[in-house]
Protein backbone atom coordinates (compact mmCIF):
# COMPACT_ATOMS: atom_id res chain seq x y z
CA UNK A 1 0.00 0.00 0.00
CA UNK A 2 2.68 2.35 0.60
CA UNK A 3 5.04 1.62 -1.85
CA UNK A 4 1.92 2.20 -4.11
CA UNK A 5 1.08 5.82 -2.63
CA UNK A 6 5.03 6.97 -3.17
CA UNK A 7 5.14 5.45 -6.52
CA UNK A 8 1.71 7.00 -7.98
CA UNK A 9 2.29 10.68 -8.14
CA UNK A 10 5.22 10.33 -9.53
CA UNK A 11 3.78 8.11 -12.19
CA UNK A 12 0.88 9.74 -12.73
CA UNK A 13 2.67 13.14 -13.32
CA UNK A 14 4.66 11.31 -16.28
CA UNK A 15 1.61 10.22 -17.73
CA UNK A 16 0.00 12.94 -17.87
CA UNK A 17 2.96 15.12 -19.12
CA UNK A 18 3.67 12.55 -21.65
CA UNK A 19 -0.27 12.52 -22.21
CA UNK A 20 0.02 16.74 -22.54
CA UNK A 21 2.07 15.75 -25.05
CA UNK A 22 0.53 13.81 -27.89
CA UNK A 23 -0.39 15.77 -30.77
CA UNK A 24 -4.84 16.55 -30.20
CA UNK A 25 -5.11 16.94 -34.36
CA UNK A 26 -4.54 13.10 -35.93
CA UNK A 27 -7.70 12.14 -33.24
CA UNK A 28 -9.69 15.43 -34.86
CA UNK A 29 -8.34 14.06 -38.13
CA UNK A 30 -9.35 10.50 -36.95
CA UNK A 31 -12.79 10.72 -35.11
CA UNK A 32 -15.36 10.69 -38.06
CA UNK A 33 -14.63 7.99 -39.70
CA UNK A 34 -13.39 6.16 -36.01
CA UNK A 35 -17.09 7.40 -35.26
CA UNK A 36 -18.54 5.58 -37.77
CA UNK A 37 -17.00 2.29 -37.12
CA UNK A 38 -17.75 2.20 -33.99
CA UNK A 39 -21.12 2.94 -34.19
CA UNK A 40 -21.79 0.42 -37.09
CA UNK A 41 -18.97 -2.21 -36.99
CA UNK A 42 -17.38 -2.52 -33.18
CA UNK A 43 -20.42 -1.43 -30.79
CA UNK A 44 -22.64 -3.71 -32.94
CA UNK A 45 -20.12 -6.69 -32.74
CA UNK A 46 -20.34 -6.12 -29.02
CA UNK A 47 -24.28 -5.85 -29.05
CA UNK A 48 -23.89 -9.24 -31.14
CA UNK A 49 -22.21 -10.90 -28.60
CA UNK A 50 -24.79 -9.68 -26.19
CA UNK A 51 -28.19 -10.71 -28.21
CA UNK A 52 -26.17 -14.18 -28.78
CA UNK A 53 -26.91 -15.29 -24.93
CA UNK A 54 -31.03 -13.46 -25.33
CA UNK A 55 -34.17 -14.29 -26.79
CA UNK A 56 -35.91 -11.87 -28.90
CA UNK A 57 -38.03 -11.89 -31.83
CA UNK A 58 -37.09 -8.73 -32.50
CA UNK A 59 -40.27 -7.19 -31.90
CA UNK A 60 -39.57 -3.86 -30.98
CA UNK A 61 -41.63 -4.31 -27.69
CA UNK A 62 -40.86 -7.94 -26.96
CA UNK A 63 -39.14 -8.70 -24.52
CA UNK A 64 -35.56 -10.03 -24.23
CA UNK A 65 -34.68 -12.78 -21.95
CA UNK A 66 -31.34 -13.91 -20.84
CA UNK A 67 -31.03 -18.19 -22.04
CA UNK A 68 -27.39 -18.75 -20.85
CA UNK A 69 -25.09 -20.33 -23.41
CA UNK A 70 -28.52 -22.07 -24.70
CA UNK A 71 -28.14 -20.28 -28.05
CA UNK A 72 -24.68 -22.15 -29.05
CA UNK A 73 -25.50 -25.33 -27.99
CA UNK A 74 -29.10 -25.53 -29.78
CA UNK A 75 -26.87 -23.95 -32.84
CA UNK A 76 -24.18 -27.17 -32.57
CA UNK A 77 -26.74 -29.81 -32.19
CA UNK A 78 -29.20 -28.55 -35.23
CA UNK A 79 -28.49 -30.78 -38.26
CA UNK A 80 -28.83 -27.74 -40.92
CA UNK A 81 -25.41 -26.95 -39.21
CA UNK A 82 -23.70 -29.53 -40.13
CA UNK A 83 -24.52 -29.50 -43.58
CA UNK A 84 -23.84 -26.31 -43.91
CA UNK A 85 -20.26 -26.54 -42.17
CA UNK A 86 -20.05 -28.95 -44.66
CA UNK A 87 -21.06 -27.29 -47.75
CA UNK A 88 -18.93 -24.17 -46.93
CA UNK A 89 -15.85 -26.26 -47.33
CA UNK A 90 -17.20 -27.48 -50.99
CA UNK A 91 -17.88 -23.74 -51.74
CA UNK A 92 -14.21 -23.12 -50.76
CA UNK A 93 -12.52 -26.13 -52.26
CA UNK A 94 -14.22 -25.89 -55.26
CA UNK A 95 -13.81 -21.92 -55.73
CA UNK A 96 -10.11 -22.34 -55.09
CA UNK A 97 -9.95 -23.68 -58.96
CA UNK A 98 -11.05 -20.69 -60.25
CA UNK A 99 -9.85 -17.65 -57.96
CA UNK A 100 -5.80 -19.32 -57.48
CA UNK A 101 -5.17 -22.17 -59.59
CA UNK A 102 -6.40 -21.25 -63.49
CA UNK A 103 -5.31 -17.23 -62.57
CA UNK A 104 -2.04 -18.48 -61.64
CA UNK A 105 -1.50 -20.23 -64.71
CA UNK A 106 -3.35 -18.20 -66.98
CA UNK A 107 -1.16 -15.26 -65.68
CA UNK A 108 2.29 -16.88 -66.51
CA UNK A 109 1.08 -18.43 -69.62
CA UNK A 110 0.47 -15.03 -70.99
CA UNK A 111 3.15 -13.19 -68.88
CA UNK A 112 4.66 -12.17 -72.33
CA UNK A 113 1.26 -10.58 -73.86
CA UNK A 114 2.39 -6.88 -74.47
CA UNK A 115 0.68 -3.79 -75.95
CA UNK A 116 -2.58 -3.09 -76.74
CA UNK A 117 -3.97 -6.62 -77.03
CA UNK A 118 -2.67 -7.00 -73.18
CA UNK A 119 -4.65 -4.07 -72.57
CA UNK A 120 -8.00 -5.27 -74.36
CA UNK A 121 -7.84 -8.30 -72.17
CA UNK A 122 -7.11 -6.98 -69.05
CA UNK A 123 -10.27 -5.06 -69.99
CA UNK A 124 -12.16 -7.52 -70.74
CA UNK A 125 -11.63 -9.85 -68.07
CA UNK A 126 -12.31 -7.72 -65.42
CA UNK A 127 -15.64 -6.92 -66.28
CA UNK A 128 -17.09 -9.53 -64.54
CA UNK A 129 -16.16 -8.01 -61.47
CA UNK A 130 -18.40 -5.05 -61.39
CA UNK A 131 -21.34 -6.29 -63.13
CA UNK A 132 -23.70 -6.17 -60.10
CA UNK A 133 -24.30 -9.65 -58.49
CA UNK A 134 -27.97 -9.22 -58.72
CA UNK A 135 -27.56 -8.62 -62.59
CA UNK A 136 -24.99 -11.87 -62.93
CA UNK A 137 -27.37 -13.99 -61.00
CA UNK A 138 -30.04 -12.98 -63.35
CA UNK A 139 -27.87 -13.73 -66.42
CA UNK A 140 -26.90 -17.15 -65.15
CA UNK A 141 -30.31 -18.30 -64.28
CA UNK A 142 -31.44 -17.53 -67.91
CA UNK A 143 -27.92 -19.12 -69.53
CA UNK A 144 -28.47 -22.11 -67.05
CA UNK A 145 -32.59 -22.77 -67.46
CA UNK A 146 -33.10 -25.95 -67.67
CA UNK A 147 -35.82 -25.50 -70.78
CA UNK A 148 -34.36 -22.72 -72.79
CA UNK A 149 -31.37 -21.60 -71.18
CA UNK A 150 -28.27 -21.88 -74.04
CA UNK A 151 -25.93 -23.73 -72.13
CA UNK A 152 -29.25 -26.92 -72.39
CA UNK A 153 -29.86 -25.58 -75.81
CA UNK A 154 -26.00 -26.36 -76.91
CA UNK A 155 -26.43 -30.21 -74.97
CA UNK A 156 -29.31 -30.96 -76.60
CA UNK A 157 -27.77 -29.92 -79.86
CA UNK A 158 -24.92 -32.31 -78.82
CA UNK A 159 -27.71 -34.91 -78.46
CA UNK A 160 -26.94 -35.03 -74.72
CA UNK A 161 -29.31 -34.80 -71.78
CA UNK A 162 -30.51 -31.35 -70.49
CA UNK A 163 -29.26 -30.23 -66.93
CA UNK A 164 -30.92 -29.14 -64.14
CA UNK A 165 -28.04 -26.58 -63.32
CA UNK A 166 -30.41 -24.95 -60.34
CA UNK A 167 -32.36 -27.83 -59.68
CA UNK A 168 -30.16 -30.85 -59.43
CA UNK A 169 -29.68 -31.32 -55.79
CA UNK A 170 -26.30 -32.71 -56.93
CA UNK A 171 -25.41 -29.38 -59.18
CA UNK A 172 -26.79 -26.86 -57.74
CA UNK A 173 -23.95 -26.10 -55.39
CA UNK A 174 -21.36 -26.53 -58.06
CA UNK A 175 -23.42 -24.16 -60.43
CA UNK A 176 -23.31 -21.68 -57.94
CA UNK A 177 -19.59 -22.04 -56.93
CA UNK A 178 -19.19 -21.22 -60.92
CA UNK A 179 -20.67 -17.92 -60.74
CA UNK A 180 -19.27 -16.89 -57.69
CA UNK A 181 -16.06 -17.54 -59.02
CA UNK A 182 -16.77 -16.36 -62.79
CA UNK A 183 -16.89 -12.75 -61.16
CA UNK A 184 -13.49 -13.36 -59.72
CA UNK A 185 -11.18 -15.43 -62.48
CA UNK A 186 -10.04 -12.22 -64.32
CA UNK A 187 -9.50 -10.09 -61.31
CA UNK A 188 -7.09 -12.96 -59.44
CA UNK A 189 -5.50 -13.28 -63.25
CA UNK A 190 -4.77 -9.44 -62.95
CA UNK A 191 -3.65 -9.59 -59.68
CA UNK A 192 -0.77 -11.99 -60.36
CA UNK A 193 -0.10 -10.88 -63.83
CA UNK A 194 0.74 -7.87 -61.77
CA UNK A 195 2.95 -9.89 -59.29
CA UNK A 196 4.52 -11.59 -62.33
CA UNK A 197 5.68 -7.78 -63.92
CA UNK A 198 7.44 -6.98 -60.87
CA UNK A 199 9.64 -10.17 -60.66
CA UNK A 200 12.97 -8.95 -61.76
CA UNK A 201 14.00 -9.59 -65.07
CA UNK A 202 17.39 -10.06 -64.91
CA UNK A 203 16.96 -13.40 -62.55
CA UNK A 204 15.30 -15.04 -64.76
CA UNK A 205 17.82 -13.63 -67.77
CA UNK A 206 20.31 -15.49 -65.69
CA UNK A 207 19.00 -18.67 -65.65
CA UNK A 208 18.20 -19.17 -69.19
CA UNK A 209 21.98 -18.20 -69.41
CA UNK A 210 22.28 -21.15 -67.42
CA UNK A 211 20.51 -23.25 -69.47
CA UNK A 212 17.18 -23.38 -67.46
CA UNK A 213 14.46 -24.58 -69.62
CA UNK A 214 11.00 -22.61 -69.62
CA UNK A 215 9.12 -24.86 -67.06
CA UNK A 216 12.47 -25.01 -64.69
CA UNK A 217 11.86 -21.12 -64.61
CA UNK A 218 8.04 -21.35 -64.02
CA UNK A 219 8.98 -23.84 -61.29
CA UNK A 220 12.07 -22.46 -59.71
CA UNK A 221 11.64 -18.91 -59.83
CA UNK A 222 8.68 -17.51 -61.20
CA UNK A 223 5.97 -19.70 -58.71
CA UNK A 224 8.09 -19.28 -55.59
CA UNK A 225 7.91 -15.64 -56.03
CA UNK A 226 4.19 -15.54 -56.71
CA UNK A 227 4.00 -17.55 -53.09
CA UNK A 228 3.08 -14.24 -51.49
CA UNK A 229 0.17 -13.33 -53.78
CA UNK A 230 -0.96 -16.83 -53.97
CA UNK A 231 -1.17 -16.96 -50.31
CA UNK A 232 -3.14 -13.74 -50.45
CA UNK A 233 -5.51 -15.01 -52.77
CA UNK A 234 -5.95 -18.56 -50.89
CA UNK A 235 -6.84 -16.47 -47.90
CA UNK A 236 -8.92 -14.11 -49.08
CA UNK A 237 -10.99 -17.12 -50.99
CA UNK A 238 -11.22 -18.79 -47.47
CA UNK A 239 -12.15 -16.04 -45.88
CA UNK A 240 -14.62 -14.45 -48.30
CA UNK A 241 -15.53 -17.10 -50.53
CA UNK A 242 -19.10 -18.45 -48.10
CA UNK A 243 -19.64 -14.56 -48.55
CA UNK A 244 -19.39 -13.75 -51.75
CA UNK A 245 -21.57 -16.78 -53.14
CA UNK A 246 -24.16 -15.25 -50.69
CA UNK A 247 -26.03 -13.10 -52.82
CA UNK A 248 -26.24 -15.90 -55.73
CA UNK A 249 -27.40 -18.39 -52.95
CA UNK A 250 -30.19 -15.62 -52.12
CA UNK A 251 -31.04 -14.76 -55.54
CA UNK A 252 -30.85 -18.05 -56.98
CA UNK A 253 -31.46 -21.31 -54.90
CA UNK A 254 -32.55 -20.04 -51.00
CA UNK A 255 -30.06 -22.71 -49.99
CA UNK A 256 -32.03 -25.33 -51.83
CA UNK A 257 -33.13 -28.14 -52.77
CA UNK A 258 -33.18 -29.61 -49.32
CA UNK A 259 -30.03 -27.60 -48.14
CA UNK A 260 -27.72 -28.70 -50.45
CA UNK A 261 -26.44 -25.28 -51.90
CA UNK A 262 -26.62 -23.98 -48.07
CA UNK A 263 -23.34 -22.82 -46.79
CA UNK A 264 -22.90 -21.45 -43.04
CA UNK A 265 -23.42 -17.57 -44.13
CA UNK A 266 -26.61 -18.26 -45.72
CA UNK A 267 -28.15 -20.37 -42.77
CA UNK A 268 -27.52 -17.73 -40.28
CA UNK A 269 -29.57 -15.62 -42.83
CA UNK A 270 -32.18 -17.26 -42.38
CA UNK A 271 -31.76 -18.26 -39.21
CA UNK A 272 -31.99 -14.08 -38.48
CA UNK A 273 -34.59 -12.88 -40.66
CA UNK A 274 -36.63 -15.96 -41.63
CA UNK A 275 -37.18 -17.39 -38.44
CA UNK A 276 -36.93 -13.72 -36.54
CA UNK A 277 -34.70 -15.63 -34.07
CA UNK A 278 -31.93 -12.83 -33.29
CA UNK A 279 -30.35 -14.47 -30.29
CA UNK A 280 -30.01 -17.29 -32.25
CA UNK A 281 -28.72 -15.71 -35.22
CA UNK A 282 -26.34 -13.06 -33.00
CA UNK A 283 -24.56 -16.50 -31.38
CA UNK A 284 -23.99 -17.72 -35.10
CA UNK A 285 -22.64 -14.99 -36.16
CA UNK A 286 -20.27 -15.08 -33.16
CA UNK A 287 -19.65 -18.99 -34.08
CA UNK A 288 -18.16 -17.54 -37.45
CA UNK A 289 -16.29 -14.31 -36.30
CA UNK A 290 -14.44 -16.63 -33.97
CA UNK A 291 -13.81 -19.39 -36.60
CA UNK A 292 -12.76 -17.39 -39.47
CA UNK A 293 -10.70 -15.14 -37.50
CA UNK A 294 -8.89 -18.08 -35.78
CA UNK A 295 -8.52 -19.31 -39.46
CA UNK A 296 -7.45 -15.80 -40.15
CA UNK A 297 -4.28 -15.81 -37.74
CA UNK A 298 -3.54 -19.33 -38.57
CA UNK A 299 -3.08 -18.92 -42.50
CA UNK A 300 -1.46 -15.50 -41.41
CA UNK A 301 0.95 -17.30 -39.47
CA UNK A 302 1.49 -19.65 -42.16
CA UNK A 303 2.19 -17.37 -44.70
CA UNK A 304 4.69 -15.51 -42.71
CA UNK A 305 6.39 -19.09 -42.44
CA UNK A 306 5.85 -20.31 -45.99
CA UNK A 307 6.34 -17.67 -48.67
CA UNK A 308 9.11 -16.73 -50.20
CA UNK A 309 10.18 -13.17 -50.50
CA UNK A 310 12.45 -11.50 -53.06
CA UNK A 311 14.68 -9.04 -51.15
CA UNK B 1 13.44 -8.22 -71.98
CA UNK B 2 10.96 -10.30 -72.45
CA UNK B 3 10.23 -9.24 -75.40
CA UNK B 4 13.14 -10.11 -77.00
CA UNK B 5 12.73 -13.90 -75.39
CA UNK B 6 9.01 -13.91 -77.04
CA UNK B 7 10.56 -12.51 -80.41
CA UNK B 8 12.81 -15.60 -79.92
CA UNK B 9 10.18 -17.92 -79.65
CA UNK B 10 6.61 -16.97 -81.54
CA UNK B 11 4.93 -19.71 -80.44
CA UNK B 12 4.64 -18.32 -76.91
CA UNK B 13 2.58 -15.25 -78.31
CA UNK B 14 -0.14 -17.81 -79.70
CA UNK B 15 -0.49 -19.45 -76.50
CA UNK B 16 -0.91 -16.39 -74.78
CA UNK B 17 -3.88 -15.29 -77.27
CA UNK B 18 -5.20 -19.27 -76.48
CA UNK B 19 -5.40 -18.72 -73.29
CA UNK B 20 -6.97 -15.51 -73.17
CA UNK B 21 -9.27 -15.41 -75.78
CA UNK B 22 -11.31 -18.00 -73.78
CA UNK B 23 -11.11 -16.35 -70.73
CA UNK B 24 -11.81 -12.83 -72.20
CA UNK B 25 -14.96 -14.65 -73.67
CA UNK B 26 -16.14 -16.43 -71.02
CA UNK B 27 -16.08 -13.60 -68.99
CA UNK B 28 -17.93 -11.16 -71.59
CA UNK B 29 -20.34 -13.36 -73.19
CA UNK B 30 -22.73 -13.68 -69.98
CA UNK B 31 -22.78 -9.41 -70.55
CA UNK B 32 -23.10 -9.34 -73.75
CA UNK B 33 -26.06 -12.35 -73.78
CA UNK B 34 -28.21 -10.05 -71.17
CA UNK B 35 -27.95 -6.96 -73.43
CA UNK B 36 -28.62 -8.90 -76.09
CA UNK B 37 -31.74 -10.36 -74.86
CA UNK B 38 -32.88 -7.09 -73.02
CA UNK B 39 -33.30 -6.28 -77.52
CA UNK B 40 -35.15 -9.13 -78.38
CA UNK B 41 -38.54 -8.76 -79.08
CA UNK B 42 -41.21 -11.00 -77.39
CA UNK B 43 -41.83 -13.56 -80.04
CA UNK B 44 -37.74 -13.86 -80.77
CA UNK B 45 -36.30 -14.40 -76.68
CA UNK B 46 -35.87 -17.91 -77.39
CA UNK B 47 -33.23 -17.10 -80.82
CA UNK B 48 -29.72 -18.35 -80.49
CA UNK B 49 -28.47 -16.16 -82.69
CA UNK B 50 -25.68 -14.22 -81.17
CA UNK B 51 -26.64 -10.59 -81.83
CA UNK B 52 -30.99 -9.60 -82.41
CA UNK B 53 -31.95 -10.11 -85.33
CA UNK B 54 -34.71 -7.24 -85.31
CA UNK B 55 -33.79 -4.85 -82.04
CA UNK B 56 -36.94 -3.79 -79.98
CA UNK B 57 -36.60 -1.73 -76.67
CA UNK B 58 -40.69 -3.32 -76.07
CA UNK B 59 -38.72 -4.87 -73.23
CA UNK B 60 -37.60 -1.70 -71.08
CA UNK B 61 -40.78 -0.63 -71.69
CA UNK B 62 -42.40 -3.15 -70.11
CA UNK B 63 -39.90 -3.19 -67.32
CA UNK B 64 -40.60 0.56 -66.88
CA UNK B 65 -44.42 0.31 -66.48
CA UNK B 66 -43.92 -2.60 -64.48
CA UNK B 67 -41.89 -0.94 -61.49
CA UNK B 68 -40.98 2.31 -60.71
CA UNK B 69 -37.50 1.80 -62.37
CA UNK B 70 -36.79 5.66 -62.69
CA UNK B 71 -37.43 6.09 -59.11
CA UNK B 72 -34.99 3.20 -58.12
CA UNK B 73 -32.31 4.33 -60.59
CA UNK B 74 -32.42 7.93 -58.91
CA UNK B 75 -32.33 6.32 -55.42
CA UNK B 76 -29.56 3.85 -56.00
CA UNK B 77 -27.44 6.90 -57.56
CA UNK B 78 -28.26 9.27 -54.76
CA UNK B 79 -27.60 6.80 -52.02
CA UNK B 80 -24.18 5.76 -54.36
CA UNK B 81 -23.17 9.32 -54.62
CA UNK B 82 -23.47 10.11 -50.90
CA UNK B 83 -22.16 7.12 -49.73
CA UNK B 84 -19.22 7.62 -51.70
CA UNK B 85 -19.21 11.32 -50.79
CA UNK B 86 -19.30 10.54 -46.86
CA UNK B 87 -16.52 7.67 -47.66
CA UNK B 88 -14.02 10.11 -49.57
CA UNK B 89 -14.18 12.37 -47.09
CA UNK B 90 -13.25 10.67 -43.64
CA UNK B 91 -10.87 8.04 -45.19
CA UNK B 92 -9.16 11.63 -46.81
CA UNK B 93 -8.90 12.71 -43.18
CA UNK B 94 -8.50 9.77 -41.45
CA UNK B 95 -5.29 8.82 -43.48
CA UNK B 96 -3.89 11.87 -43.32
CA UNK B 97 -3.55 11.73 -39.34
CA UNK B 98 -2.15 8.00 -40.07
CA UNK B 99 0.17 9.35 -42.68
CA UNK B 100 1.17 12.41 -40.87
CA UNK B 101 1.31 11.56 -37.15
CA UNK B 102 3.11 8.99 -34.95
CA UNK B 103 0.41 9.52 -31.80
CA UNK B 104 -0.51 6.99 -29.15
CA UNK B 105 -2.26 3.65 -30.30
CA UNK B 106 -1.48 4.54 -33.72
CA UNK B 107 -0.70 1.12 -34.73
CA UNK B 108 -3.34 -0.39 -32.67
CA UNK B 109 -5.87 1.96 -34.41
CA UNK B 110 -5.00 1.04 -37.51
CA UNK B 111 -5.36 -2.76 -36.88
CA UNK B 112 -8.44 -2.15 -35.82
CA UNK B 113 -9.51 -0.47 -39.01
CA UNK B 114 -8.00 -3.31 -40.95
CA UNK B 115 -9.83 -5.15 -39.04
CA UNK B 116 -12.91 -4.24 -39.75
CA UNK B 117 -12.34 -6.51 -42.80
CA UNK B 118 -13.32 -9.38 -41.13
CA UNK B 119 -16.27 -8.90 -39.50
CA UNK B 120 -19.12 -10.59 -41.66
CA UNK B 121 -21.55 -8.36 -42.24
CA UNK B 122 -24.09 -10.83 -41.15
CA UNK B 123 -22.95 -10.60 -37.51
CA UNK B 124 -23.94 -6.98 -37.24
CA UNK B 125 -26.95 -6.67 -39.47
CA UNK B 126 -29.10 -7.36 -36.96
CA UNK B 127 -27.76 -4.91 -34.10
CA UNK B 128 -27.20 -2.43 -37.56
CA UNK B 129 -30.81 -3.37 -38.83
CA UNK B 130 -32.29 -2.21 -34.77
CA UNK B 131 -30.41 0.95 -34.40
CA UNK B 132 -31.64 2.25 -38.22
CA UNK B 133 -35.11 1.61 -36.97
CA UNK B 134 -34.38 3.16 -33.51
CA UNK B 135 -33.42 6.21 -35.60
CA UNK B 136 -36.44 6.11 -37.28
CA UNK B 137 -34.86 5.78 -40.98
CA UNK B 138 -36.44 2.85 -42.42
CA UNK B 139 -37.82 2.58 -45.90
CA UNK B 140 -35.59 5.91 -46.66
CA UNK B 141 -32.82 6.39 -48.57
CA UNK B 142 -30.38 7.84 -45.68
CA UNK B 143 -30.85 4.35 -43.50
CA UNK B 144 -28.55 3.20 -46.66
CA UNK B 145 -26.28 5.72 -46.41
CA UNK B 146 -25.27 6.40 -42.12
CA UNK B 147 -24.03 2.80 -42.19
CA UNK B 148 -21.63 3.17 -44.66
CA UNK B 149 -20.01 6.55 -43.73
CA UNK B 150 -16.63 5.31 -43.36
CA UNK B 151 -14.84 2.28 -45.02
CA UNK B 152 -11.78 0.34 -43.65
CA UNK B 153 -10.75 0.14 -47.70
CA UNK B 154 -10.43 3.39 -48.66
CA UNK B 155 -8.57 4.55 -45.69
CA UNK B 156 -5.91 1.47 -45.89
CA UNK B 157 -5.71 2.42 -49.77
CA UNK B 158 -5.12 6.61 -49.50
CA UNK B 159 -2.81 6.13 -46.37
CA UNK B 160 -0.54 4.31 -49.03
CA UNK B 161 -0.67 6.76 -51.52
CA UNK B 162 -0.49 9.57 -48.69
CA UNK B 163 2.82 7.80 -47.43
CA UNK B 164 4.36 7.45 -51.19
CA UNK B 165 4.03 10.96 -51.36
CA UNK B 166 7.15 13.20 -51.35
CA UNK B 167 7.62 14.66 -47.91
CA UNK B 168 9.71 17.57 -49.04
CA UNK B 169 7.19 19.15 -50.76
CA UNK B 170 4.88 19.02 -47.44
CA UNK B 171 7.66 20.09 -44.95
CA UNK B 172 8.12 23.03 -47.93
CA UNK B 173 4.63 24.07 -47.23
CA UNK B 174 4.91 23.91 -43.63
CA UNK B 175 7.85 26.29 -43.65
CA UNK B 176 6.30 28.55 -45.42
CA UNK B 177 3.55 28.32 -42.85
CA UNK B 178 0.62 26.30 -43.91
CA UNK B 179 -1.40 24.48 -41.24
CA UNK B 180 -2.22 21.00 -41.94
CA UNK B 181 -6.11 21.68 -43.00
CA UNK B 182 -4.42 23.96 -45.55
CA UNK B 183 -1.82 21.20 -46.56
CA UNK B 184 -4.21 18.46 -46.51
CA UNK B 185 -6.36 20.30 -48.97
CA UNK B 186 -4.31 22.37 -50.83
CA UNK B 187 -1.25 20.01 -51.58
CA UNK B 188 -2.32 16.74 -50.77
CA UNK B 189 -5.81 16.30 -52.21
CA UNK B 190 -5.00 18.12 -55.25
CA UNK B 191 -1.68 16.13 -55.90
CA UNK B 192 -3.44 12.31 -55.21
CA UNK B 193 -6.26 12.94 -58.28
CA UNK B 194 -5.52 10.17 -59.32
CA UNK B 195 -5.66 7.93 -57.01
CA UNK B 196 -8.72 9.59 -55.39
CA UNK B 197 -10.84 9.55 -58.49
CA UNK B 198 -9.98 5.54 -59.07
CA UNK B 199 -11.21 5.55 -55.44
CA UNK B 200 -13.95 7.18 -55.45
CA UNK B 201 -14.93 5.24 -58.97
CA UNK B 202 -14.56 1.88 -56.89
CA UNK B 203 -16.68 3.09 -54.06
CA UNK B 204 -19.85 4.16 -56.24
CA UNK B 205 -19.56 0.55 -58.29
CA UNK B 206 -19.51 -0.70 -54.71
CA UNK B 207 -22.78 0.94 -53.50
CA UNK B 208 -24.32 0.51 -56.84
CA UNK B 209 -24.33 -2.98 -56.49
CA UNK B 210 -25.16 -3.48 -53.04
CA UNK B 211 -28.19 -5.30 -52.46
CA UNK B 212 -28.33 -6.60 -48.82
CA UNK B 213 -28.40 -3.59 -47.21
CA UNK B 214 -31.73 -2.08 -49.23
CA UNK B 215 -32.95 -5.44 -49.04
CA UNK B 216 -33.37 -5.23 -44.98
CA UNK B 217 -34.07 -1.66 -44.84
CA UNK B 218 -36.40 -0.49 -47.76
CA UNK B 219 -40.10 -1.58 -47.61
CA UNK B 220 -41.81 0.10 -50.51
CA UNK B 221 -41.31 -0.16 -54.69
CA UNK B 222 -40.31 4.07 -54.81
CA UNK B 223 -37.85 3.87 -51.79
CA UNK B 224 -35.63 0.51 -52.61
CA UNK B 225 -32.58 0.55 -55.07
CA UNK B 226 -32.66 -0.84 -58.70
CA UNK B 227 -30.73 -4.16 -57.53
CA UNK B 228 -34.12 -5.05 -55.61
CA UNK B 229 -35.85 -3.94 -58.59
CA UNK B 230 -34.03 -6.80 -60.75
CA UNK B 231 -34.85 -9.12 -57.70
CA UNK B 232 -38.48 -8.16 -58.17
CA UNK B 233 -38.69 -9.94 -61.70
CA UNK B 234 -36.56 -13.19 -60.35
CA UNK B 235 -39.00 -14.08 -57.77
CA UNK B 236 -42.23 -13.13 -59.92
CA UNK B 237 -44.13 -16.46 -60.97
CA UNK B 238 -42.54 -17.25 -64.18
CA UNK B 239 -39.36 -15.99 -66.26
CA UNK B 240 -39.80 -13.20 -67.76
CA UNK B 241 -36.45 -13.51 -69.69
CA UNK B 242 -37.01 -10.15 -71.56
CA UNK B 243 -38.01 -7.68 -69.23
CA UNK B 244 -35.87 -9.27 -66.29
CA UNK B 245 -32.93 -9.00 -68.49
CA UNK B 246 -33.80 -4.95 -69.65
CA UNK B 247 -33.81 -4.33 -65.88
CA UNK B 248 -30.62 -6.27 -65.59
CA UNK B 249 -28.98 -4.12 -68.38
CA UNK B 250 -30.58 -0.80 -67.30
CA UNK B 251 -28.54 -1.60 -63.92
CA UNK B 252 -25.42 -2.67 -65.21
CA UNK B 253 -25.00 0.53 -67.89
CA UNK B 254 -24.43 3.07 -65.79
CA UNK B 255 -21.43 0.90 -64.11
CA UNK B 256 -20.14 0.21 -67.11
CA UNK B 257 -20.17 3.50 -68.85
CA UNK B 258 -18.04 4.73 -66.20
CA UNK B 259 -16.04 1.48 -66.18
CA UNK B 260 -15.40 2.06 -70.72
CA UNK B 261 -14.28 6.09 -69.63
CA UNK B 262 -11.87 5.70 -66.65
CA UNK B 263 -11.39 1.50 -67.86
CA UNK B 264 -7.21 2.11 -67.07
CA UNK B 265 -7.33 4.15 -63.74
CA UNK B 266 -9.94 1.48 -62.27
CA UNK B 267 -8.09 -1.90 -62.75
CA UNK B 268 -5.00 0.28 -61.89
CA UNK B 269 -6.24 1.08 -58.41
CA UNK B 270 -8.27 -2.36 -57.43
CA UNK B 271 -5.49 -4.45 -58.44
CA UNK B 272 -2.71 -2.21 -56.57
CA UNK B 273 -5.26 -2.85 -53.75
CA UNK B 274 -4.93 -5.91 -54.26
CA UNK B 275 -1.77 -6.72 -54.25
CA UNK B 276 -1.12 -4.53 -51.05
Amino acid sequence: MTETATIAPPLRGVLSHWLRRQPLAPWLYLAPAAAALIVWIYAPLGYALWLSFHEWNMLPFASIRSVGTQNYERLLELPEMGQALRNTLVYLVGLLPLTVVLPVAAAILTHELKGRWRNIYRGLIFVPLIIAPVAAAAVWRWILDPDFGLLNTGLKALGLEPLRFLQDPDLTIWSIIWITGWKLIGFSTLIVSASLANINPSLIEAARMDGASEWQVTRRIRLPLLSPVIFLLILLTILLGAQWSFTYIHVLTQGGPLGTSNNIYYLLWQFGFGGLAAGWASAAGIILFAGFGLVAVALLWLMNKVTFHDN
Amino acid sequence: MTTDVAAHRPAAGWLAHAVMMPLAFVSIFPVWWMFVTSLRPENDIYSRLPWPSAPTLDNYAYAIQAIPVWAMLWNTLVYSALATAAQLLTAILAAYAFARWRFLFDRALFALIALTWLVPFQVVMIPNYVLVSQMGLIDTIAALVVPNLASAFAILLLVQSMRSFPSEVIEAAHMDGAGHWRILWRILVPNLRAPLAALAILLFISSWNDYFWPLLLTRSERSTVIQIGIQMFLTEEGNQWGPLMAISSLACLPVLALYAVLQRQVIDSFVKAGLK
